[in-house]
């Protein structure tokens, strides 16, 4: 044998398949293939003590606990051996099991339960204040100090040359404190121009202020027997959706009736003893032939009820059931029969709005409802429509005088009351363009109604300061920026959620800095008051938010701070104002009809607690929990179609289609579903993002752009539940 | 031209024998060496006696008295030194062991800076809980004897991704089952046979 080349090449070819049978190769390329898993950053929270704080998600409503570790909050003695300062890292929100309303069950929704990853996730954050380079496009950081000097020295010059009024701004919502020094700031710099997220509250409100004489009220749910839910999600998103489950759990347990009247076989409808498949947008007109059956049956409740007699004779003349089987779909016999049991139920209440989105609705829809639980006889009592307690809070220091002086000879863009219009007023220079907008925590370029309105008003106006802790869709659009904290990180404060019986608040506190650099909505708008000085800062003479938060919640603010609420302690009932039906205006505006333009659909949003659409953004945990049938091949809107109706226009279940209304389009799958109703078209809301990164940017279409809004014909809020639209076979 | 006058040597079967012993020798080598290249072991702290604390021994603890579950229903995993501290206020034996728990951590206050037999990377969210309280698993399920042994047995990092040997199972060979092995494969094994749902954002969140 000679140990020549090829002898070599044979023993090395052995030796090399000899390795190849060891588990050397394998085992290492399974190590190399985790090891090279730990590039990137991957979250290791070090193990530590836990603790938990209380907070109060203000978006949904929960009471919430924060499980800290590592935590700042461990007692003095705890175990601290290195004795290093212990950095703070939240890893769970949960429910808090001691909010009464929650009854005991401190449950949470996947908004909440995923709060951490908005805030967690960098790359979609503001981290510092920073300006745009309007000649390269690129953002460039500045410091807190040099932003408010810039927006303060703008402002001031705006001032100076009388065209504060060009300064428009956007909040999220008029009640909570934020809201309210926005207003104080507005006021005393001596712009109008402010508009806020358009709600149902403030429809319920207007409604019950206008027939009851007290804006605040509430449905008395845990109290009810009889649920008659005109409309209402109850269970995909209604008020604070933790607290509303809780009803819906006590009515099971108590045999309370769930009665459900939607065009849709919602969720709700899905759990309710009995679902009313009625037309779109005629749950108004249904109450209101219901109260003609009360009324002509000697089923309504005695008592003085001012204006029946024009009631009595709208609702004879135009809403016997007969004549509002055309508008609502159903029969007569069917309208009687609901009207007969409603009316002869213990402890029944009639629930109204919101929209998906939170849509304002019409006010007569509202103001039928209200009718409807005043023929029944329900105010004040339990289990009925009931007037809330006040808040323990007082309100800011008044603006100083001298702001009135501010707003004199300023004009208001057209239907102020309405963003939208402002919006458009704005955009069109009716009667001047802005020259400045100022986004305080709020997203209207997502959110809109009509969306896509707002982002191009936004592109228009020469300087946009956004106040945000995300780059959403508006801060995108911005040329400066200022990081806001979440509810994790700042001081801020929620009030009592739509359509609750009992008044609630709830306060968040700072319990990390996640980004460092983050300041409160309120706390960015008082440093631009301090900076301006004069009338603004005389109006708002708060250091900081928590200080105005002191100032409005006095001695209770220590308690209310440590346990992140605040709730009537009960339901006050009784009932001693006078009711007026005001049948003229309920006429007004339920008169309106939107035209449906020749399009062939419409087109209707279908609200979820796993999609939500609130202030806050969906999480990219919750697009991961979504199914097939809301969002297809991760990125495709499904839209739900009645076979029939797909059947006239030719369409396949699984088609791809383009939906196109006058304000926008998407690309969509058609899903059959024999729970829509025939002429319809329902898509999910709260996706269709075109900012927020790689998780959320483009998983399907958004709902709030290809909305068209139609202005109520009383109040002038935008509706935007129904939208007429084409849709074509791609 | 000139022929090259070279004629086919007849190899002999040596040659392949070559082959064969490349393979074997190698092959051996792979098997032996593998786990050396792989993992470092690493001392333990002390040693612990986990019989001796167990339900036979002079302790009669159970595995839920010191490995528990908190208030809030997480798994508190090893103890910390102060649990120790409730036995252990002066030495009670005559280990040298015992006598550098109560020298070092427990008067020193340190924490025992022990290593992990069983942890998971982090990507991994793991609840006790759902599996010893929902499923109820016992603790020997997924850590096998642990609990009665007399001595720590060595604990041997990966060089490369720095987990602990038991992931991968002891068999270097990575046939084996729990608790021999902890690896995904199982994790997904065990819940496809119960009905468990196995999508990936149960376990990686």
């Amino acid at each position: 044998m000679d140990w020549d080349r090829r002898a070599f090449v044979k023993f090395a070819v052995g030796g090399v398949t000899g390795l190849h049978l060891s588990p050397l190769v394998w085992k290492l390329m399974d190590d190399v293939s985790i090891w090279t898993q730990n590039w990137s950053w991957v979250p290791n929270p070090a193990d530590g003590a836990l603790a938990k704080a209380n907070s109060f998600n203000p978006a949904t409503g929960t009471a919430v606990k924060v499980r800290l570790i590592n935590s700042r909050i461990i007692p003095k003695d705890a175990y601290n051996p290195d004795g290093k300062a212990p950095r703070t890292r939240a890893i769970r929100v949960e429910g808090n099991p001691e909010y009464p309303l929650g009854l005991g069950i401190g449950g949470v929704v996947p908004q909440d339960a995923s709060a951490l990853q908005n805030a967690y996730l960098g790359d979609v954050r503001v981290k510092a204040p920073m300006v745009l380079d309007k000649t390269t496009g690129v953002y460039k950081e500045i410091s807190w100090g040099a932003a408010i000097d810039m927006v303060a020295g703008k402002l001031a010059q705006l001032k100076k040359a009388d065209q504060a009024q060009r300064v428009v701004a956007f909040g999220d919502n008029p009640d909570n404190t934020t809201g309210q020094i926005l207003k104080a700031f507005m006021a005393a710099y001596g712009s109008p121009n402010l508009a806020f997220a358009p709600r149902a509250e403030d429809t319920l409100a207007l409604a019950a202020g206008l027939m009851l004489s007290q804006p605040e009220i509430g449905f008395d749910l845990l109290g009810a027997k009889y649920i008659l839910s005109l409309g209402t999600p109850l269970l995909e998103g209604f008020g604070a959706p933790v607290a509303v489950r809780a009803a819906f759990t006590k009515w099971r347990q108590g045999g309370a009736k769930l009665v459900q009247v939607e065009d849709r076989a919602s969720v709700t409808a899905s759990q309710a003893a009995k679902w009313v498949a009625c037309a779109p947008g005629s749950q108004g007109v249904l109450a209101l032939a219901m109260c003609q059956v009360l009324l002509a049956k000697g089923l309504a409740a005695e008592g003085s009820l001012n204006g029946l007699d024009d009631f009595k004779a709208l609702v004879d003349s135009k809403f016997t059931p007969k004549a509002a089987a055309h508008a609502t779909g159903l029969k007569p016999v069917a309208i009687e029969a609901l009207a007969v049991e409603f009316g002869q139920a213990k402890q029944a209440v009639a629930v109204c709005g919101p929209g998906p989105g939170n849509e304002p609705g019409r006010l007569g829809d509202f103001m039928a409802v209200l009718a409807l639980n005043a023929l029944k006889g329900n105010l004040g009592k339990p289990g009925g429509v009931v007037v809330r307690g006040a808040l323990p809070l007082k309100p800011l220091a008044a603006p100083a005088g001298a702001s009135a002086a501010g707003l004199k000879g300023a004009a208001r863009y057209a239907g102020h009351s309405n963003p939208l219009t402002m919006a458009a007023a704005a955009l069109a220079g009716d009667p001047y363009k802005p020259k400045m907008a100022i986004i305080a925590g709020a997203n209207p370029a997502y959110r809109g109604p009509q969306a896509g309105t707002f982002a191009k008003m936004l592109r228009q106006v020469p300087f946009v300061v956004a106040i945000s802790s995300y780059l959403d869709e508006s801060a995108t659009l911005a040329d400066l920026l200022l990081p806001a904290g979440t509810f994790l990180e700042s001081w801020g404060d929620a009030v009592t959620p739509y359509g609750q019986a009992q008044a609630s608040y709830g306060l968040h506190k700072p319990l990390l800095k996640i980004q460092p650099k983050s300041k409160a909505v309120g706390d960015a708008l008082l440093m631009l008051a301090a900076k301006l000085g004069g009338e603004v800062a005389a109006a708002l003479p708060y250091k900081s938010m928590a200080e105005a938060l002191k100032a409005r919640l006095g001695d209770g603010f220590k308690k209310v701070a440590e346990k992140g609420w605040w709730v009537q302690e009960k339901v006050s009932y009784g009932f001693n104002g006078s009711v007026d039906l005001q049948a003229a205006t309920i006429a007004k505006s339920l008169g309106h009809q939107a035209a449906s333009h020749g399009h062939s659909l419409t087109l209707a949003a279908v609200p979820s607690l796993r999609t939500c659409n609130n202030s806050e953004p969906i999480t990219p945990h919750m697009i991961k929990i979504l199914t097939d049938d809301t969002l297809r091949f991760k990125d495709q809107t499904v839209v739900e179609i009645n076979p029939e109706t797909a059947k006239h226009l030719h369409l396949h279940d699984g088609d791809l289609v383009t939906v196109d209304s006058t304000e926008g389009g998407f690309q969509a799958r058609v899903k059959f579903f024999a729970g829509a109703r025939p002429g319809m078209l329902y898509m999910p809301v709260g996706l269709g993002h075109t900012a927020f990164g790689f998780y959320r940017r483009g998983r399907g279409g958004n709902y709030n752009a290809v909305a068209k809004a139609e202005a109520d014909a009383v109040t002038g809020l935008p509706v935007w539940g129904l939208t007429p639209v084409h849709v074509r076979k791609v | 031209m000139t022929e090259q006058g070279h004629e086919h040597k007849r190899r002999s079967p040596a040659d392949w024998w070559l082959f064969v012993v490349g393979l074997v020798l190698f092959s051996a080598i792979g098997w032996v060496v593998t786990p050396a290249i792989i993992y470092a072991e690493k001392p333990q702290p002390l040693n612990f006696n986990h019989k001796l604390h167990g339900p036979d021994g002079d302790a009669g603890k159970s595995c839920e008295d010191c490995h528990s579950f908190r208030d809030d229903g997480s798994f508190a995993g090893i103890p910390r030194v102060e649990s120790c501290l409730e036995c252990h206020e002066e030495v009670m034996g005559e280990t040298p062991d015992e006598k550098k728990l109560v020298e070092v951590y427990i008067k020193g206050k340190k924490p025992i800076p022990w290593r992990v037999y069983a942890k998971q990377p982090p990507c991994v969210y793991f609840s006790h809980a759902a599996h010893v309280k929902n499923a109820g698993m016992e603790c020997t399920e997924c850590h096998g004897d642990h609990g009665t042994t007399e001595k720590l047995r060595p604990y041997q990092e990966n060089r490369l991704t720095g987990y602990s040997r038991d992931i991968w199972g002891w068999a270097i060979h990575g046939w084996a089952d729990p608790p021999e092995r902890m690896k995904m494969d199982d994790c997904a094994d065990c819940h496809r046979e119960n009905g468990v749902r196995e999508a990936c954002f149960v376990c990686h969140k």
